[in-house]
This record gives C-alpha cells, structure tokens and sequence, in this order.
C-alpha cells in the first residue's frame, strides 16, 4: 500500500467521523480523516467571545450516566478508552419545561422513582401509565442493545421471542403508544417534553427512539461535559492521531471516484488524489449524491431515495455570556424547555414560522462570578428563506436575539438582559457554513413514517448503493441527536471492518 | 411477565413491524431519479454573507492626513460588498516583490447600498505593507480581501443606549462606520465621541465627523489634542476628568486606540468600577514592548513536508512565514479567529491566548498570527 492508499477514508470529522476513524484505526487499519473545516468536531465545538468560552450546540447527554449506571456513550467511550480523560457533571434534574400560555412550570427529577412520584403530584392518577412506560422503556433498551450488537443484522425470531413488547410498537409513535396505555394527556405532554430534541413531534416521532432517550435521561440522568464539546472532539482526533491514523484539516473533498459501482478513492480540493475501497461519508447524501460523485454514476435508487427525504429541523441558537451565575440571577435548573403549550403538534405547526417563541436552554457557570446561557429555537420548513435576504441579515440576527431572550424571561420571570456581556447569535447561514448541510440543517433528515430509526435500520443494507460507501452521522441511520452521531459512527466503523473482512475470504 | 397488554392491533403489530422496510422500499421507488440537490437558498447565503475571499479594485485613493490615506474599493465581480456591522474589518492580502502579507484593517465606511468599502492606512515606521499602500498602490490595483471580521459591534440587547466612543489617532477608523451607519444611530439615545491626536492636522475626518455631528443632535463630539494648546479643543490626553465630565453612569465605552491608551483607560475604568460589560475593544496589535531582536529558526510541520526559516523574536510567526514564503492560511491576523491555530510541538512563545479554547491551550495549540518565538520553535498546522 502506498502513501497515497487508505484501508478506509473518513469524510468529515463531526461526532460520527471522529467516532468511526477512532474505532477503525483501533483495530488496526490504514485511515484517512479528510475534514473541510479548520477544526474537528463539526457541530461539537466551540468558540470564545470575551471571557467565555461558548459550546457550539451545548447539549445534555442523556445515554452517558456513571461507571455503575453506563449507558452506551459510557460504554463507547470506554471501549475507545477515552472514558477516564472525560469529566463531567452531573445536571441536577432531567428537565424543566414551561408553558408560556399557562404559565406553568413542571420540573422533572432524575430517578425513575423520583419521576414516578412527580408525576402523580403534576398529574394524579397517572402513576400506573407510567410504570407501564417504564417497563417498556426497560425492553426498548434491550431490544436496542440487541441490534446494535448486531450492527443491524439481527434476528427477526429473536427479537420476536426475547422482545415482544418491542416489536408489537417499533411501528407506532410516541402519541399512539402513550395514548395505548392509558396515561393522562397531561402526563403525556410533560413526558414528553424532549421532542424538541429529538426534532419531531410525537404524532411523527417513533416511540422507540423517544423512549430509548428519555428513559436514559430519567435513570441515568443527563450530564455536560465539563470542558465542553470542543474537548471531547479534539480528545477523539487526538486519540486518533496517537494510534496512527492521519487527519487532514482543512482538505475537502470535490470527487468520491467510483468504478463499476464501487468506490475506488478520493479527489481533494487541492487535486491530491487517495485510494481507498471503503469510504464512510459523515455528510449528507444529498452533497455526495448530487456534488461529490459524477450524476451518471449515481444509481437511480441512491438517487429517489434521497430525493423523497425531506429535511429536518433547522435552528437558531443565541450564545449569552452573563456576568452573573445562576445562583446570582435566581435561576435553579440547568436545562429548560420553554413552549407556548405542551401540545407538541401544535407547536411543531408554530414553529414552521421563525419567531416561534419556543426554545430550549442551558445555562451553566463558567466562573465564580460568571455563566454561560445558550438559547436555540428550532425552525422547520421554509419560512427562514422567505424572510432573510443578504441586506437584512444582521438586523434579522438582532430580532432572533431578542425574540429568544424574552421568551427565556418571559417564561422564567428573570431579567437577564441587563446582565448579558457577551452575545452572540447563529442562524441557519452560520450552521450552512460550518457544516455545508444543505439549508443549513441540523438535524439530518426528518424522521417521519418510512424514514424513522427502524425502517432506516431495517434497510440499511439494502441502501449500500455504491459499493463501498456508508454514511454516518446526522443524516445516517442513527438519526441526528449528539449520542445517535457518536454510536453510528461505531456501527457503521464496524460494518466497514466486516466488509473487509469478508472481502479476505 | 408483564402485567399489561400493549398490543395497539394484536394481529395488525408484527406485520406492521415486517412492512416497515417494504413501505420505505416503496416509497424509494417513488422517489424522483433527477440530480440530487445539494444546496439550496441558505447555502447561497453563505456565500454572499461569508464569501471565501473578495477581489476588489481600488477606484479612489484620497489624502487625508499627512500619512494618512483612504482607499476605496470596489467588489470586482461580486455585485456588491458582503453586508457587515460598523466596527468589522477585512484582512488586505497584498504583494510585494513577491512576498504574500495579509493585514487587517477597519471598515470606514458605511454605504447601505454595499457599493464599496473604505479603509484608511496610516503610514507606519516600518510598516512595509502600510508604506507600500501608501507610496505605491494606485487607482485600479486590486487586491484580495477576507472577512468581514470581528465582534467591536453595536449589541442592542448587551449595549447601553448611551454610548462613548473614545478613539486615539488612526483607532477613529471604525467609528467612521457607525457614524455612517443610520440603523446604529436609530437605535441609540447619544453618543460622545472623545477623540484623541497630537494635533489638529492628525485628525483624520474632521470635516466628516463635523458634518454628521451638525445633522444628527444626539452626537456630540470633543476633540482632544496632545501636542497643540488650542481655545477650541480640549488638551491633553483622554483621562479620568474628562471621563467624568461626559459622565459614565450605565454608559457603553467602545475603545479603540494604540495599546498604551488602553492601558490607561482600563486603570480608569477599574477605578470608576465600570463592569466589563459596559466596556467594548477594538483588536490592536503591537508588538509587546519587552521583546528584543533576536533570531531564532522556525521549524513547519505540515501534510507530510517540514521546513525551517529564520524567525525573529520582534516579529509574529505569521510574518516570519510571510517574509520566508511560506503560505499562510492567517485571516483575521489578529488572534481572535483562530484560522492559523497550530500546535506547538516544540521551544516558547510569547502569545496572546485569550481567543484559544480551554482544551486547546492544554493541548498547547497557538494562534501563530499573535505569537512571538522566544526560542527555536517547532509548530505544526494541521492541514
């Protein structure tokens, strides 16, 4: 193999890229990490103004938990032995979610128990509804498990016999389910709280990927990493590095070659050429389909299915550094979810428009006189296009800004303007031109009917259409979430290695 | 056992289950086989709002001081200038004999319609860009342009409605933007303007600024000469008197002046226990004053080649590379964006860290545009 020939080349260094080389290197093969942005991470990062130190797209992990609670990020990141470099804290409950038009506060705590009780003490009667979820949270996670131990291949007679339960509702949504169960309407509506997160409503959101989340969140409960995104990304190419794998920064890529249907290497924007047989892309199929790969060698099907997706959410996020902390301002939660109602398909429908009003939040102390407030609002469909222009850009950046802030206030009834001493503000134009997502989005495609987590994990196969390319990452199989990007880069690591493999025999 | 039934349709939920992946096969094959699209609205915003970088042309050159002139430029392709915030900068790429520099200056202008930017250079003492600028660059010379640049912006939810500007000599440059700029003007109550030259032949715009100031009532402006004793204008320099005398109760300071004028008002505002919140920089670089000439070797890791080229303890690593011609990737040339983030493999620098990340400082990432070699020194960019 000569200098210029990989085992494997990784496109694009966000969670799943990262991921994906990290684990391949491991186990000994020859890759090559091609990033087009100045550093690694892509939406994992972060960025400084003033004193502080912004994380791109601050999020709680829900599936991390403790040495003695693992969920399956721990798990990964201790099979990448990376897990006792992180440090992280712990967020003192699962959530806090608010209803401008009722003015309602409900906040949730971590522990199942715990959560159980609030619940009966919001909604009265609603305590049976919720075991049941439990239990069937507690059999989604085996089922999942299963699969993915399976990377992807699994056994439809297992899962029949082992799981049940599962298979009986992987086809319905989170509204379908709950409702099935019994469990009070407003039980439901704070239950599920997270949709935002996860960028559909529960009419559209499958059960078992709501489930598989918010059930982690409860038990485990969710933490930040202490020394933000931009570490954990910057750990992970390091690691890389160390193992002998080679990152490229700043080397995009203007051609994936393909012959007779199978890839055969890479072209870079300087015209340096790669060879490879195995490539994971951790971009949108939309870029390499229609940018990356000549139009005549694109199968058709590679071609109708990614033309019959429709994007998911898009989003704007205003970065608050506050020259007071939490504690200072009279603000107890770390995470808040803030809407005009619970009711998620109305606010889905609200939140086609871009002043929605509806957000999500994190706030967290920086110093011992400062903190952190990061505020986004997700936007679907088309309506940001319709109202930004090149001449009202920043005039545009100012009404996000301000929309987003006083809803926060609004709903929380604390004044944090006047403590603001940094402010900073992405919009879909920001997320467009670090990530080169089409439309600027960030959360992959919308995971709707056929294109849920299981109907895109049930044809995975199906959907290799050139030899030799996978995708990982946001608009991979996993769905877009921080820790979906982070385990789909494994499964789909270990995919690649079992094509080798059987590539040897 | 599980105590409960969950079946939404017993005979219905497994064939449902089984026909998830038949339904997604089907619905691909509904799918559109015309080339997939990759870009879309937003992603032209990109590239009118960020483009990569703007070839513009010089169309007028205009002296406005003895070593100060103004420079117009003109988009050469683009219909029009990328929008930016009064206060932003673009990094000048410019030739001399061969050698590649960049060089960040403010924008001085604002015109709505986006038609041109104007910066204005002074002539610095051993400035070999400015001095080349200045003797040499002609109507119709074009140039490359990065950015804009830069977070010496007007924040309405941050900033107070009253503002100060406080400019010393060639650091009136960007207020020239906000005082162009009607949108900033609406948004705010007043504005004093302090600004601060030797004499009343360095004032760069005088005539400009008295003529804004005579339309628009809410700016107020005091000239502050240094070297000249004059009844219409101030003397001295811009100190805690004169803070005082315009007052600074919930009043935002946006300073922008040589480094030692810095130094001096920090003292007064720290006295005057103003937060940091009220108080807002502009970037300016100089050369830290106990440094010495001294020659090192600077060593260049990256892609698979190494080089090594003379460095000199006064000058940032970024200039030994330009002065060496070795490529650089620098943009904002002053610290803040980190486009030139390296590692440092090996030997000290003298740096400013403010804009490196928590994790990077640990992982002894530099900014080589702000960092000065105090030994030989081994860096590697990863590209």
């Amino acid at each position: 193999m000569n200098n210029k020939e990989y085992d494997v080349i990784v496109i694009g260094a966000g969670n799943a890229g990262l991921v994906a080389a990290l684990t391949l290197q491991k186990k000994g093969k020859k890759v090559l990490l091609l990033e087009k942005g100045r550093v690694v991470g892509g939406l994992s990062s972060s960025f400084i103004r003033g004193r502080f130190e912004f994380d791109t797209s601050l999020h709680p992990i829900c599936e991390f938990g403790s040495k003695e609670n693992s969920g399956v990020i721990y798990d990964l990141f201790s099979r990448l032995e990376i897990v006792d470099k992180l440090s992280v804290e712990a967020l003192p409950e699962a959530f806090a979610v608010y209803s401008l038009d009722h003015k309602k506060k409900y906040v949730m705590p971590v522990g199942k128990d715990a959560f159980i009780l609030k619940m009966e003490e919001y909604v009265p009667d609603s305590t049976k509804s919720m075991e049941e979820f439990f239990s069937l949270c507690e059999e989604i996670e085996s089922a999942l498990s299963y699969i993915r131990e399976n990377k992807g291949h699994f056994d439809m007679e297992v899962l029949l016999k082992k799981y049940p339960y599962f298979m009986a509702i992987a086809s319905y949504s989170v509204k379908k389910v709950l409702k099935k169960i019994n469990m009070p309407l407003k039980a439901q509506e704070i239950l599920c709280s997270y949709w935002s997160y996860l960028g559909s409503p529960v009419s559209k959101l499958s059960f078992v990927q709501y489930a598989s989340t918010i059930y982690s969140c409860i038990t485990r409960g969710p933490v930040i990493f202490k020394k933000g995104s931009h570490a954990i990304s910057l750990l992970l190419s390091e690691e890389f590095i160390k193992n002998g794998g080679t990152l490229r920064c700043l080397t995009g890529v203007k051609e994936i070659l393909v012959k007779d249907n199978e890839v055969t290497g890479v072209v870079t924007d300087s015209n340096e050429k790669f060879l490879t047989k195995h490539i994971l892309a951790n971009l949108s199929p939309n870029v390499v389909y229609g940018n990356l790969i000549l139009d005549n060698v694109v199968p058709n099907k590679a071609k109708s299915l990614t033309n019959s997706r429709s994007f998911g959410a898009r989003g704007v996020s205003v970065y608050i550094g506050l020259n007071k902390t939490k504690e200072e301002l009279g603000l107890e939660n770390m995470t808040y979810f803030i809407y005009h109602s619970l009711n998620s398909d109305k606010e889905f429908k609200r939140m086609h428009g871009v002043f929605s009003g509806n957000l999500t939040a994190i706030l967290k102390n920086s110093s011992i006189d400062s903190s952190c407030l990061v505020l986004s609002s997700l936007i679907f469909g088309g309506a940001f296009d319709k109202l930004v222009t090149k001449e009202n850009y920043f005039a545009m950046k100012e009404k996000f800004a301000e929309s987003l802030v006083s809803s926060f206030e609004e709903a929380t009834g604390v004044n944090i303007r006047d403590a603001i001493e940094e402010i900073e503000v992405a919009t879909p134009v920001t997320f467009a031109r670090y990530t080169g997502h089409p439309e600027g989005v960030i959360y992959g495609y919308m995971a709707t009917s056929y294109d849920n987590l299981i109907p895109r994990i049930l044809n995975e196969e199906n959907e290799i259409f050139i030899k030799g390319l996978h995708f990982c990452g946001s608009f991979a199989s996993w769905l877009s979430s921080s820790s979906a990007t982070y385990i789909n880069g494994e499964q789909e690591a270990l995919k690649t290695l079992e094509e080798m493999e059987n590539e040897k025999v | 056992m599980k105590k409960f039934k969950i079946a939404i349709d017993a005979n219905q939920d497994l064939l449902k289950f089984k026909n998830l992946g038949e339904e997604r096969r089907k619905a691909i094959e509904r799918g559109s086989t015309t080339h997939v699209n990759a870009s879309s609205f937003t992603n032209n915003l990109v590239e009118m709002i960020h483009p990569k970088g703007i070839k513009v042309e010089v169309v007028q050159i205009i002296e406005e001081t003895e070593d100060t002139k103004s420079f117009y430029l003109k988009p050469v392709k683009l219909e029009s200038m990328p929008p930016f915030l009064p206060g932003q900068y673009v990094t000048l790429t410019v030739t001399i004999n061969g050698k590649t520099y960049k060089r960040p200056y403010s924008i001085s202008n604002f015109l709505k319609s986006l038609e041109m930017y104007r910066i204005t250079v002074k002539k610095e003492k051993n400035g070999m860009v400015s001095t080349y600028l200045f003797n040499e660059c002609e109507v119709g010379e074009t140039f490359n342009l990065l950015g804009p640049f830069g977070h010496f912006t007007y924040q309405p939810l941050r900033d107070g409605k009253d503002v100060v500007f406080l400019a010393g000599g060639s650091g009136i440059t960007p207020f020239m933007a906000f005082l162009q700029n009607q949108a900033f003007l609406e948004k705010i109550h007043s504005l004093t303007l302090l600004y601060g030259a030797k004499s009343e032949f360095d004032l760069i715009f005088k005539k400009e600024i008295d003529e804004i100031c005579s339309k628009n009532k809410k700016i107020q402006v005091i000239y502050v000469l240094s070297e000249q004793k004059r009844s219409d204008y101030a003397y001295g320099f811009i100190d805690e008197e004169k803070i005082l005398q315009i007052g600074f109760e919930n009043k935002t300071f946006f300073v922008s002046g040589p480094l030692k004028m810095y130094f001096s008002l920090n003292e007064i505002f720290k006295k005057l226990d103003i937060p940091n919140k009220f108080i807002r920089h502009e970037i300016f670089r100089e050369v830290p004053e106990d440094l010495v000439e001294q020659n090192f070797q600077l060593t260049i890791k990256m892609k698979d080649k190494t080089l090594t080229i003379p460095c000199n303890e006064k000058e940032t690593l970024i200039q030994s590379m330009e002065k060496g011609r070795v490529k650089t990737l620098v943009h904002c040339t002053v610290g803040e964006c980190g486009f030139c983030r390296s590692k440092l493999l090996a030997g000290t620098v003298k740096t400013e860290d403010s804009c490196v990340r928590a994790s990077d400082k640990e992982a002894h990432y530099i900014h080589p545009c702000v960092s000065y070699p105090l030994s030989d020194v081994i860096i590697e960019i990863p590209l």
